[in-house]
């Protein structure tokens, strides 16, 4: 059955997706749910909640507040919040629960707006989606808002537009990136949302280039590009070592990368350098551009298609998050090369033993 | 808003149980996610949610109907050997929220996942939630076609945290489900069940030797059951003692289903109070209790400790065994202080808050929830020592320990192994117990 799990647990909801790529904008978010989905969102897809105090919230919906769909209520809460905080804007993310009620969420940005005082970003996540579709949402909105500045530009900045931990597991993942770019010669890299806060997303207008490092922050550089002109690149600049590592030994075999698509594309560039002719294809349980993918890409359907895809492919590696290692046909082997996935796995790279 | 709010056990005791700041109620703000929540403000979050809780059944697996949101969390609790093999997954997608069609595909659904099992489960307990309580869904008839098309015992759990503070709040739910299994059999005047948690009491609880000699051969608790059928026998049960109140639905249920009385006793910390208590249980059940050495060697556990440490001063949470008030006016009436308390206060709770008021009127009570708690600031707090996961997060440079073990502290026993935790982090300096 398509829509069945037998073996793997389900991946990071596009509401974890929003929360992600808002998360380190000094703004306060509202998770418009019960309080389970919050629990997910900071108990397990958001790393950086362990680390440091945060405003995440839930909105704490009742029944009585589903059925009569209360949304002054929720506004009154959200400017009592507010009120005397310190934060910069609100964000209104969207479960279940407001998908099934049919939340007007454009309603709720103006009424928060006007409540508030500040600018307030909505994204209708629906916890049926997967992380990079709220994640996506989310950049795209908070640029809208913030980015409507056309400034000079500085040839020597360059912005990073996609990184969350969702995607690089790693807490420090921010600067990792920006120190790959700054060895192409960039002076200052404004990795948003992992180093560049607020103030560097409305200066947005003012990076010379764009470099969109997974398929989430494509949406906002097409924004980007379209307001300022402002071009971009799809590329991953930073893999991690210990992956990078195990690739030479794949040369000549044939390889299936499943990661995000931008990392697993730049996963697929490394084993080329080492032997051109090796067969690699990639493959995502997530968003796969067109543009983007090759002959053999394919997007992962469900748990019953990427058992059968692996066990007719005929691969001899995979390079992949090795929790999806439970799925895999127990009467074949492959040599797996672990690629943590937060999304998939809510592994971060120094929990990898 | 920029300071954490709180307010002293006098202030609220003189306001009342009708007055409770609008800070200190959920339902009236924003609800604050901080590491010091998450435990018990998700039904599906850390520990028992409904999702472990639901798997008390022997042998059972969870079939999870929702979007994949819901089932996210699981991932962590699959990281467990015993449990990574008993979670399933039906996801349901924005059409399925929309016709409800994804409720014809349940019983395959399961049949599916029986099949696949290398032995076949006792029962499928099928995981709903948000979605299903709006769409108003009939689990109970779809479970009766999944039993009937699959040839398994199928029983639905409510994880709908929308109805946390109603009637039947998801863990009061699955509690009743957990036993909704259970057939009618003989009864064996010999053979009480234990309520109210999933996971064992301590086995130093004196509550297990006083039944003995009380003539009491069979003690049975759900997570004790080695297989289904050890768990079929709790249907035999003379009387069911319910130690949580969140089981009082069940023993209910099961007292109408298959004729089990109850008695309800709560977890408590000041000594008095439990021998007054196993005092009344004895009268119930026409027996007499001698626990007499049990309560001189918790009380001595306190003596000890306060002649090692001294006078200290406490800050309670809400994320351990024990109500948080209970808990820190019974360590007032030892002779220690309490400067904080977080803690929810409600109607179960109010009569200590005004008891420590009396004895101890500045104790400061904070909402963990109140998005007042971002601003926390634990540098003016006078406490030296912390109990509970939460109060560890606020302090965490403090000695203390978290009190929140799956074995289950009661009565007596539970008050001598919290002292003589104390007893070993203060020994060995902060985190000696964490």
């Amino acid at each position: 059955m398509k829509s069945l799990l037998k073996h793997l647990s389900p991946f990071a909801p596009d509401q974890s997706g929003a929360v992600s790529a808002l998360f380190d904008f000094g703004g306060l978010i509202v998770i418009c749910d019960a309080g389970g989905c919050t629990g997910n969102i900071c108990g397990f897809d958001e790393p950086r909640w362990f680390i440091r105090r945060s405003a995440v919230f839930s909105a704490g919906l009742r029944d009585m507040d589903a059925i009569l769909g209360r949304d002054d209520k929720l506004v009154a809460k959200l400017q009592s919040a507010m009120d005397g905080s310190g934060l910069k804007f609100s964000a209104i993310i969207g479960t279940p629960v407001p998908a099934i009620i049919a939340t007007d969420f454009k309603a709720l940005k103006r009424m928060a707006e006007k409540r508030t005082g500040l600018p307030a970003i909505t994204v209708p996540a629906t916890g049926t989606r997967h992380y990079d579709r709220g994640a996506s949402d989310a950049w795209l909105e908070l640029f809208k808002t913030f980015a409507t500045e056309k400034l000079d530009i500085d040839p020597g900045t360059v912005g990073v537009l996609g990184a969350s931990p969702l995607d690089f597991p790693a807490l420090d993942a921010g600067n990792l990136l920006s120190d790959a770019i700054k060895k192409d010669g960039w002076k200052s890299v404004k990795c948003y949302g992992m180093g560049a806060g607020l103030d560097d997303v409305k200066k947005a207008s003012s990076a010379a280039k764009n470099i969109v490092v997974s398929p989430a922050g494509l949406a906002a550089a097409k924004h980007l590009q379209k307001t300022f002109g402002t071009p971009y690149e799809v590329r991953c600049p930073w893999l991690p070592e210990q992956v990078l590592d195990a690739l030479p030994s794949l040369a000549g075999e044939k390889t299936l990368v499943i990661h995000q698509q931008v990392a697993a594309n730049a996963v697929r560039d490394e084993i080329l350098k080492h032997d051109a002719a090796s067969h690699v294809d990639v493959a995502s349980w997530f968003i796969m551009e067109l543009e983007f993918m090759r002959a053999n890409d394919f997007h992962i359907e469900s748990e019953e298609a990427f058992i059968e895809a692996v066990a007719n492919g005929g691969y001899d590696a995979i390079v992949c998050d090795s929790r999806l290692r439970v799925a895999l046909p127990r009467t074949q082997t492959f040599n797996i090369i672990d690629f943590p996935h937060f999304a998939v796995s809510g592994r971060l790279l120094d929990e990898v033993k | 808003m920029n300071h954490a709010y709180s307010i002293t056990a006098a202030e609220l005791a003189a306001r009342g149980r009708d007055d409770i700041p609008p800070e200190l109620l959920s339902s009236a703000h924003l609800i604050y996610s901080s590491p010091a929540t998450l435990a018990f403000n998700s039904p599906g979050a850390q520990g028992f949610g409904v999702k472990r809780a639901g798997l008390a059944v022997p042998g059972s697996v969870m079939l999870l109907v929702a979007p994949a949101c819901c089932g996210r969390n699981t991932s962590a609790l699959g990281c467990e050997a015993a449990l990574a093999e008993r979670f399933f997954y039906l996801m349901q997608d924005d059409t399925d929220i929309v016709t409800g069609r994804h409720l014809a595909r349940i019983p395959e659904a399961v049949k599916e996942v029986c099949d696949s099992c290398a032995v076949r489960p006792s029962a499928v307990m099928i995981c709903i939630t948000c979605v299903d309580a709006l769409l108003g869904t009939d689990m109970e008839r779809v479970c009766r076609k999944a039993s009937d098309y699959a040839g398994v015992p199928v029983v639905p759990c409510y994880m709908y945290a929308l109805t946390r503070e109603g009637r039947l709040p998801p863990m009061v739910s699955v509690r009743r489900s957990v036993y909704s299994l259970l057939q009618p059999r003989e009864k064996v005047p010999t053979s009480v069940n234990i309520l109210g948690f999933f996971s064992p009491l301590r086995d130093d609880t004196e509550l297990y030797t006083l039944l003995r000699a009380a003539g009491v051969r069979a003690i049975r608790e759900i997570s004790r059951c080695a297989d289904y059928e050890e768990y079929q026998k709790m249907a035999e049960a003379n009387f069911n003692l319910v130690l949580n109140q969140e089981a009082r639905h069940a023993a209910a249920d099961l007292q109408k289903r298959l004729g089990i009385p109850s008695v309800e006793l709560a977890r408590l910390y000041q000594t008095d109070k439990i021998a007054n208590q196993y005092r009344l249980l004895g009268q119930a059940v026409g027996a007499e209790f001698d626990d007499a050495p049990y309560r001189e060697q918790a009380e001595q556990a306190i003596v000890n400790f306060k002649n090692t440490f001294g006078h200290r001063t406490f800050a309670v949470g809400e994320w351990l065994n024990a109500d948080p008030f209970e808990l820190s006016l019974s360590l007032i009436r030892n002779g220690f202080a309490v400067s904080e308390i977080f803690g929810t206060v409600g109607e179960s709770n109010f009569i200590y808050v005004k008891k420590i008021a009396a004895l101890s009127p500045d104790t400061r009570i904070y909402s963990n929830l109140s998005p007042s708690m971002m601003f926390y600031d634990g540098a003016d707090a006078q406490c030296d020592t912390v109990i509970g996961r939460d109060a560890m997060y606020y302090h965490p440079a403090l000695p203390g320990v978290a009190w929140n073990d799956e074995h289950q502290p009661f009565g007596y026993a539970g008050v001598a192994a919290l002292f003589d935790e104390l007893n070993k982090a203060l020994s060995g300096g902060m985190g000696a117990a964490r």
